[in-house]
């Protein structure tokens, strides 16, 4: 029953919004906006679980003393001083929040990104090897691609910009597009397995 | 030279988490969990001012009473932290995930399927100049040969064999301009904190 | 050790150092060169630059966050001094929890510059008039296919709490039949999001700022019109910059500019490396 009334809701709702799509009828469509007012209420609580979840974790690390148990009062505090000062002094710009998120924020997640350049660069040094046709098929589009979109691409011969929006256009775009005909299709069948019942993995427990 | 304390606030953050090229140390570590609490900090305020508040509370308080039902619904995904009734959680999920699958199937056929194969097709209008039919040629045989690439049902022999030998040729080039492009992406967010450190907050450039 | 296997195994510390030096002196030196235009961001900017002033809005979705902001922010800026330059409205939304924070400081930048130059009301850009951002939604999806009957529904309030419909623009705009076209400034899977849902319902243009490693995955959507022009990587970025000012919208380059000398240095570099590590690897090879 428990799982049963959550398998009912799943293919109602399924159902419903894939039958909908193609009903414009008034009573259709007001039925369906107020749905979609309800879908993105329900997301916000979605995240609520999401805070909930890091905040157990973290605190059952400072209770127990595990190890670099400091860290994670850096965590709890930080997030409890962040979200008190955006739902006390609000977001707009120029308030503290916006500029702890400009300063503090942003430099920290911007960094992290950042060192993925050094990584890469150490990484393609490393591991690029011409060791087979389809290996050095790579490496040679990608070295077209990276001089011919640079201005100092146009200086090697005039052509070589062209010729590497041509491997974007062509070639590049047949792979993707293929690809994406495998995503599309791979993802309307587990939509259809999750609504007829067939995929139940996101019911989780025995229950 | 800055001298403005949220500048060197950001370039002292910005040092702490390149300091990870060395090897991991506790001023990484400290940055690492000060982004984590940060930013869950960021997204609660977020949540909360644009989505709950004029979404959910404001209609609510004008009396618009259906707002209700997905309030008791959003209640529910706190059944998860009571073992007893935990499984309520499930309702919501089920309500939210059997809307997503039904919403995505027919928008996926229009725009990833039926709009795709309109631009894979040749047609007359495929020829304005001879190249262009050629491109277009190319393309449909490399679309082709890709998804008989990971046609995985069937073992790949006699036909399917040279097909996704060329597949996988497309796929590789395609792969190759991809990592190209990465690099390009990559180096720019270097680029982007370098200029940060030498330009607001050590003054050396413009 | 042989030569071969010297260039071969080069201490990563020195790659990072190289790295950081090819990064740094450029930006000391700048070397100008021209930039050649790609077709998909001048189709972009010939789409942005055929809107009639005052008649259809843009819709601009800043969905990108500080690790992309390197590349993105340029093409928000340049977007946004493009529209205010020939009188489009703009409509700002966030679909990346992220974005807000960025979007707000895009919007103030362009703003501020337009209104310390302006010397009469008329050339002055007014929150509420010719722009407004709405500020970020949860359920994204839901929110997108909504807005296509009312996106007052969707967002009663704007980002700064102000109630949206005592806006004149939002008078206006109701829906998407109000809007030209919704570029998507994202460093995720945002663009497909408006493909797959306002626009096959409700047929919206859809124009894309997209990170420079995303881009080859879009192609297919340029080519079908899905996309009515894309703007890819801080390179793009550039391009967009240029054009804007090669048609007199604004007085300067931008900030993507400056970052492209350094980006070329780098590409020059990462290829030698490739080309070592491949040369070490073949004699090694050989002489097994």
């Amino acid at each position: 029953m428990k799982r049963k009334l959550a398998l009912a809701i799943c293919l109602i709702m399924g159902i419903v919004m894939m039958v909908q799509f193609f009903i414009p009828h008034p009573t259709s469509l007001q039925f369906n906006s107020m749905i979609l007012k309800w879908v993105i209420i329900l997301s916000a609580f979605a995240m609520v679980l999401a805070i909930g979840n890091l905040s157990r974790h973290h605190g059952l690390i400072i209770r127990k003393k595990k190890k670099n148990w400091f860290y994670s009062v850096v965590t709890l505090t930080s997030m409890g001083a962040m979200a008190i000062i955006g739902l006390f002094w609000g977001v707009d710009a120029g308030s503290l929040f916006q500029s702890i998120y400009l300063n503090i924020f942003a430099p920290l997640s911007a960094t992290m990104f950042a060192l993925l350049a050094y990584y890469m660069a150490s990484a393609a040094y490393r591991a690029f090897r011409a060791r087979s046709l389809e290996a050095t098929l790579l490496l040679a589009a990608a070295f077209i691609v990276m001089i011919g979109f640079m201005p100092f691409g146009q200086y090697i011969h005039p052509r070589f910009p062209s010729f590497a929006e041509w491997i974007m256009q062509v070639p590049n775009m047949a792979s993707q597009r293929g690809i994406l005909f495998g995503v599309a299709f791979g993802s309307i069948a587990t939509a259809l397995k999750i609504i007829l019942g067939i995929e139940r993995s996101w019911l989780g427990g025995k229950e | 030279m800055s001298t403005d304390p949220w500048i060197w606030l950001g370039a002292i953050l910005t040092l702490m988490i390149f300091s990870f090229l060395f090897k991991d140390n506790p001023f990484y570590k400290f940055g690492e969990h000060l982004f984590v609490g940060v930013a869950n900090g960021y997204y609660i305020a977020l949540y909360w001012h644009n989505s709950l508040r004029p979404n959910l509370v404001e209609p609510l308080s004008q009396g618009q009473l259906i707002y209700l039902i997905p309030l008791l619904l959003g209640l529910m995904y706190f059944a998860r932290f009571i073992p007893k009734i935990s499984w309520l959680v499930r309702i919501p999920i089920g309500f939210m995930i059997g809307w997503s699958a039904g919403v995505s199937i027919p928008a996926t056929f229009q725009a990833f399927v039926l709009k795709q194969l309109e631009g894979t097709i040749i047609t007359p209008s495929s020829f304005t100049n001879a190249a262009s039919g050629i491109w277009a040629a190319i393309i449909l045989v490399g679309v082709v040969c890709t998804v008989v690439y990971f046609y995985f049902s069937k073992e790949h022999k006699g036909i399917l064999k040279p097909t996704a030998r060329l597949g996988i040729i497309f796929i590789m080039i395609g792969f190759g301009a991809s990592f190209g492009y990465t690099v390009m992406a990559r180096v720019s967010l270097l680029i982007g904190r370098i200029q940060f450190l030498l330009g607001p907050w050590l003054g050396l450039i413009d | 050790m042989k030569w071969f296997e010297v260039i071969s195994k080069i201490d990563r510390r020195i790659i990072y150092l190289l790295l950081t030096l090819f990064v740094i002196l450029p930006l000391f030196i700048p070397i100008k060169i021209p930039q050649n235009i790609m077709p998909q961001t001048q189709k972009l900017f010939d789409f942005v630059d055929s809107i009639r002033p005052d008649d259809k809005a843009v819709m601009l979705s800043l969905d990108y966050t500080p690790q992309t902001a390197p590349e993105c922010h340029p093409m928000a800026l340049a977007i946004l001094k493009h529209c205010f330059a020939r009188n489009i409205p703009v409509v700002g939304v966030s679909y990346d929890p992220q974005g807000p924070g960025l979007a707000v400081e895009a919007f103030a930048t362009v703003v501020d510059d337009i209104n310390r130059q302006a010397s009469i009301k008329e050339d002055s850009v007014i929150y509420g008039e010719d722009y407004v951002y709405l500020g970020w939604k949860s359920g994204r999806i839901a929110a997108l296919l909504e807005m296509g009957e009312s996106i007052i529904s969707v967002y009663p309030r704007d980002h700064f709490r102000n109630a949206v419909d005592s806006f004149p623009i939002m008078a206006r705009v109701k829906n998407y039949k109000d809007i030209a076209i919704a570029i998507v400034l994202a460093a995720a899977a945002y663009p497909d999001d408006w493909v797959l849902y306002p626009q096959s319902r409700y047929g919206i243009k859809v124009g894309a700022g997209l990170t420079a490693v995303m881009a080859p995955k879009y192609y297919p959507f340029l080519q079908t019109g899905q996309f009515s022009g894309m703007v890819s990587g801080m390179k793009g970025a550039a391009e967009y910059e240029h054009l804007i000012f090669a048609h007199g919208y604004t007085k300067d380059l931008g900030t993507a500019e400056t970052g492209m000398s350094a980006q070329s240095m780098i590409h020059i570099l990462i290829i030698i490396f490739i080309i070592m590590g491949n040369i070490g690897y073949f004699f090694s090879r050989r002489k097994k």
